[in-house]
C-alpha cells in the first residue's frame, strides 16, 4: 500500500515539478512515514549525489550554466574549458552564459517563474534566500565541500545557507579593498605610501589634496550590485548604524553617529571625490582608475590584474590602460567610530529544480568543487575571488603578491547584508532595491544627510516591518 | 453567300445558391468575425491574457520562486501610493513623456515639411531619417551610453582638449543632468516617427489647394495653418497618442542609460517594475505596471474621442 502511495507521489512530483521540500510537504499531507518520504525524494531525483560518487549522468545531454560576466576574462575562458572537459568526459554538452551582474536576477526570476532556464546558476550573496524553493537541496554536498576546505567562513555561511540548510554550494566571492596609486597619495601628503589612511576622516582629508591635484578619490554609487554596496554598507557600519537589530525587525539605521558620518561624507564629496561617481557601475570605476582619472577606488583586484596585463601587452580592455601596476597598492577599508568593516557575501552554485537535468547539474557542481578542479579555477582568478574556507587561504595566489594581501584578510571584519539580523529574504530585497546605496546617493544630491537617512530608514521599515 | 447563324440570346447566368458554409460566409457579419478571429486570437493570447494575469498578480503577494501566495486586494496599490520611489517614478514618467513629445512633434513636423520638398538627395535623406527609428533601441541606447560615459565620453574628451572644461561632464551622475540626457536621447529616437508619419500625411494634401490659396494671396504660414494642418491633423493626433503611450511605457533607453538612478531619480514605470520584478516582488511589480493603464486609457479615450468628433 505504502509503495503504491510513494509511486503515486513520485509521479505527481515529476508532473508538478515539486521541489524536495514540496515532496516532503506533500508526503506529510498524505501521512507517509519519513522513510517513505525520503524514498519519494530519491526516486524523484531530488536528492543530491554524494561527493566522490562515480558520475552516473546519462549520455547525450545538455546543461546550461548561467553566471555573471567575469572581471578576469582568463578565468572565464578557464571555466569554459573546465565545463567542456567535464562535458566531454560524460558526453554532456555544456553551454555557459555570462551576463551583466545587475541582469542576473531578472534572468533567474524569468527562469523560476517560467519553470525553464539555466540548469546551474551562479547565485550571489544572499540570493539563495530568495530562490531556495527552486534550488535543489544540497546539504550533503555543501557540507562535504566545506569539510574539504577547512569549513566555511562565517560570512559564507551567513549569506548562503537558508535557515541552516544548503541549497547551493559556496565558492567564495570577489572581495573589496581600496586600490590606490601610491605616487599620488605620497604627493598628496601620505608619509608611507604603503600605509593607507586608517580612518575615513583621514582619507577624506587626503582626498581633498588629491582632488586639487586633479586625481580625486572615486566611488561608484550607481544602482549596481558590486562596488556601490561594497562602500555603502561598510561606511554605514563604521559609523554606528545597521539595517536592523538582531531581532530582524527593529531598524537601527537612523542613528546620530551615522547622520554625522553621512554629513562628513556629503561634505567631502565635492571636495575629495570625482562627482561623476553617482552614475558609476561596477566597471566604470575600473575604467576611471585605469584611465588615470582617479587616485583610488574600492574594488576587487581586477584593476591590478588588468594593469599587469596591460604592462605585459596583453590588455583586453576596450580603452587604453595607462597605469603602471607597480604604482598600485591595496588597503582594507578605513575605520569609522565603530571600527573598520567590509560587506561580504559568498557566491554559490545551485542546481535548479525546474531543470530536467538536475542529476547532471549536481554532478557538474560536485566535480567542479573538487580540489583538482576548484583550486586551478581559483588560481585562474588571480586573487580576484577569495575562497570560502580557511583551507584555501594559503594558496600561493593569495600569499604570493603582497600588493594583494588585504583581499584575503578582509574576512576578519566582514558582515553580511541584513546585519545584525540574518541574511534573509528581506535583507536580499533591501539589497536588490539598493536602499542603502541610494541613501548615500540621495544625501549627496540633496546635501541633507538627516533627510536621506530618515527616508532610507522609512524604506527599511516598510520592508523589514512588513 | 454564307449565312451567319443567329446567336441565341444570352441567358443570364444563374448563380448557384450558396449552401452551408458558403451561405454563412456570404453574410457580412460572420465573414467579418471569421476574418477578425486570427487577430483577436493573437491579441487575446499575447495581450489580453498577460494583461489579465498582470491585474490578478497585482492583487497578490506573489514573490518570484515561491509557490504559495495570497490574494491581498489593493494592498500593493496602497503600499505604492505611500512609496516615495513610486511617487518619484510617476513624476518622472510624466516629465519624461510630456516634455519629450512636444519636442518630437515640432521637430518631426519641421523635418517632414522640409523633406516634403524635392531637392538633391531628398529620397536618400528620407530613408536616412528612419535610422534612429529602425535601429534597435537597445543598440542605439548603448551608443548614447558611450556618448554619456563619465570617463570616456567623446564630448568630455573634445571639450577638455579645447580647454573648455577641466573635468569630465557629469551627464548621468546628477538627477537633472540624467533626466535631461534621457530626454535628449528619447527625442532623437522619436523624431523620425513623427517625421515619417507627418510626411505621409503631407503627401495627401492636394497641391491645387495650395495653388488656389497662393493665388488668393495667402502667405506660407496661412497656407500651412489653413490648408496643410487641417489635412494632417488626425495623423498628428494619432502619432502623438502613440508616442505618448510608447514614451510612457519606455524601458530600454532608461534601463540602459541609468537603470533608474542615481538614487531612483530617473525611474519610470517600466524600470521600477523591472527592478521590483527582477528582485522577486512580483505582486508589487505588477501593481506598478497596472498603474500605468488608467492614465494611458484616459489619455487614449480623450484623444480618440476628439479625433472622432472632428470626423
Amino acid at each position: 500500500m505504502t509503495d503504491q502511495r510513494v509511486d503515486d507521489l513520485v509521479r505527481e512530483a515529476t508532473r508538478m515539478r515539486y521541489s524536495r521540500r514540496g515532496i516532503m510537504k506533500r508526503a506529510s499531507a498524505l501521512g507517509l512515514s519519513a522513510a517513505a518520504a525520503n524514498a519519494a525524494v530519491i526516486q524523484s531525483g531530488k536528492a543530491a549525489p554524494k561527493r566522490g560518487q562515480a558520475p552516473s549522468v546519462r549520455q547525450n545531454r545538455t546543461i546550461s550554466i548561467l553566471a555573471g560576466t567575469y572581471f578576469v576574462p582568463e578565468a572565464q575562458e578557464f571555466f569554459d574549458q573546465q565545463a567542456t572537459e567535464w562535458g566531454t568526459q560524460l558526453g554532456v554538452t555544456v553551454q555557459t552564459d555570462y551576463i551583466n551582474w545587475p541582469d542576473i536576477q531578472a534572468r533567474i526570476a524569468a527562469a523560476v517563474e517560467g519553470g525553464s532556464g539555466p540548469d546551474v546558476i551562479e547565485m550571489r550573496d544572499v540570493w539563495p534566500n530568495l530562490y531556495f524553493e527552486n534550488m535543489v537541496p544540497v546539504d550533503d554536498l555543501a557540507n562535504a565541500v566545506g569539510e574539504s576546505y577547512g569549513g566555511y567562513f562565517d560570512w559564507v555561511t551567513s549569506s548562503v545557507a537558508v535557515d541552516g540548510k544548503w541549497f547551493s554550494v559556496p565558492v567564495g566571492a570577489s572581495s573589496a579593498a581600496f586600490a590606490y596609486r601610491m605616487s599620488y597619495f605620497q604627493e598628496a601628503g601620505l608619509a608611507d605610501p604603503k600605509v593607507f589612511p586608517a580612518t575615513w576622516d583621514e582619507l577624506f582629508a587626503i582626498g581633498a589634496n588629491l582632488k586639487e591635484m586633479g586625481k580625486p578619490l572615486g566611488q561608484a554609487l550607481g544602482q549596481s550590485t558590486g562596488d556601490p554596496p561594497g562602500f555603502a554598507y561598510a561606511y554605514m557600519w563604521a559609523n554606528g548604524a545597521m539595517e536592523r537589530e538582531e531581532d530582524g525587525k527593529t531598524i537601527a539605521f537612523n542613528t546620530p553617529e551615522f547622520v554625522e558620518g553621512m554629513q562628513k561624507f556629503v561634505d567631502a564629496w565635492p571636495l575629495a571625490f570625482d562627482d561623476t561617481g553617482l552614475a558609476w557601475d561596477d566597471s566604470a570605476n575600473n575604467r576611471a582608475f585605469l584611465s588615470d582619472q582617479i587616485a583610488a577606488t574600492i574594488n576587487g583586484s581586477s584593476i591590478y590584474i588588468e594593469a599587469q596585463k596591460a604592462k605585459r601587452g596583453a590588455s583586453t580592455a576596450d580603452y587604453e590602460v595607462v597605469v603602471d601596476p607597480a604604482d598600485i597598492w591595496h588597503a582594507t577599508l578605513p575605520a569609522g567610530p565603530s571600527g573598520p568593516f567590509v560587506q561580504l557575501g559568498s557566491w554559490s552554485y545551485a542546481a535548479m529544480t525546474y531543470s530536467p537535468e538536475q542529476e547532471a547539474a549536481l554532478e557538474f557542481i560536485t566535480w567542479w568543487t573538487e580540489r583538482d578542479h576548484f583550486v586551478p579555477w581559483l588560481e585562474a582568478q588571480q586573487g580576484y575571488i577569495i575562497p570560502m574556507g580557511p583551507g584555501l587561504t594559503d594558496l600561493e595566489v593569495f600569499t604570493g603578491d603582497p600588493a594583494l594581501a588585504p583581499y584575503a584578510t578582509v574576512a576578519e571584519i566582514a558582515r553580511n547584508k541584513g546585519y545584525a539580523g540574518p541574511a534573509d529574504q528581506k535583507a536580499a530585497q533591501v539589497s536588490s532595491l539598493y536602499i542603502i546605496t541610494n541613501t548615500f546617493a540621495e544625501a549627496i544630491q540633496s546635501g541633507d544627510a538627516q533627510a536621506a537617512i530618515e527616508n532610507g530608514a522609512a524604506q527599511l521599515q516598510r520592508i523589514y516591518g512588513r | 453567300m454564307s449565312v451567319l447563324p443567329i446567336e441565341a440570346p444570352a441567358r443570364p447566368v444563374e448563380r448557384a445558391k450558396p449552401t452551408g458554409m458558403g451561405r454563412i460566409l456570404d453574410r457580412e457579419a460572420p465573414l467579418a468575425y471569421l476574418l477578425m478571429f486570427p487577430g483577436l486570437f493573437i491579441l487575446a493570447l499575447f495581450m489580453a491574457y498577460p494583461f489579465g494575469l498582470g491585474v490578478y498578480l497585482s492583487m497578490t503577494d506573489k514573490y518570484v520562486g515561491f509557490a504559495n501566495y495570497d490574494f491581498i486586494g489593493f494592498d500593493n496599490f496602497r503600499y505604492l501610493f505611500q512609496d516615495t520611489i513610486f511617487q518619484r517614478t510617476v513624476r518622472n514618467t510624466f516629465v519624461y513623456s510630456f516634455f519629450t513629445v512636444p519636442f518630437k512633434l515640432v521637430l518631426g513636423m519641421g523635418l517632414a515639411l522640409v523633406l516634403n520638398n524635392h531637392f538633391h538627395f531628398s529620397r536618400f535623406m528620407r530613408a536616412g531619417l528612419l535610422l534612429p527609428w529602425i535601429v534597435p533601441t537597445a543598440i542605439s541606447s548603448l551608443a548614447w551610453l558611450m556618448l554619456y560615459d563619465s570617463v570616456l565620453s567623446p564630448f568630455s574628451i573634445l571639450f577638455k582638449n579645447w580647454g573648455l572644461i577641466d573635468s569630465n561632464i557629469n551627464f548621468l551622475g546628477s538627477q537633472y543632468n540624467a533626466m535631461a540626457a534621457l530626454c535628449l536621447a528619447n527625442v532623437w529616437r522619436g523624431v523620425p516617427f513623427f517625421a515619417v508619419s507627418i510626411l505621409a500625411g503631407l503627401q495627401a494634401v492636394p497641391p491645387d489647394l495650395h495653388e488656389a490659396a497662393a493665388l488668393d494671396g495667402a502667405s506660407a504660414w496661412r497656407r500651412f495653418r489653413d490648408v496643410t494642418l487641417p489635412v494632417i491633423r488626425n495623423i498628428v493626433l494619432i502619432s502623438t497618442l502613440f508616442s505618448v503611450i510608447w514614451t510612457f511605457a519606455d524601458f530600454q533607453l532608461v534601463y540602459v542609460l541609468t537603470k533608474g538612478g542615481p538614487a531612483n531619480s530617473t525611474h519610470v514605470f517600466g524600470t521600477y517594475a523591472y527592478q521590483l520584478m527582477g528582485f522577486s516582488d512580483l505582486g508589487t511589480a505588477a501593481a506598478v505596471s497596472v498603474s500605468m493603464f488608467p492614465i494611458l486609457a484616459v489619455f487614449a479615450v480623450v484623444l480618440l474621442r476628439y479625433v472622432r468628433a472632428e470626423d
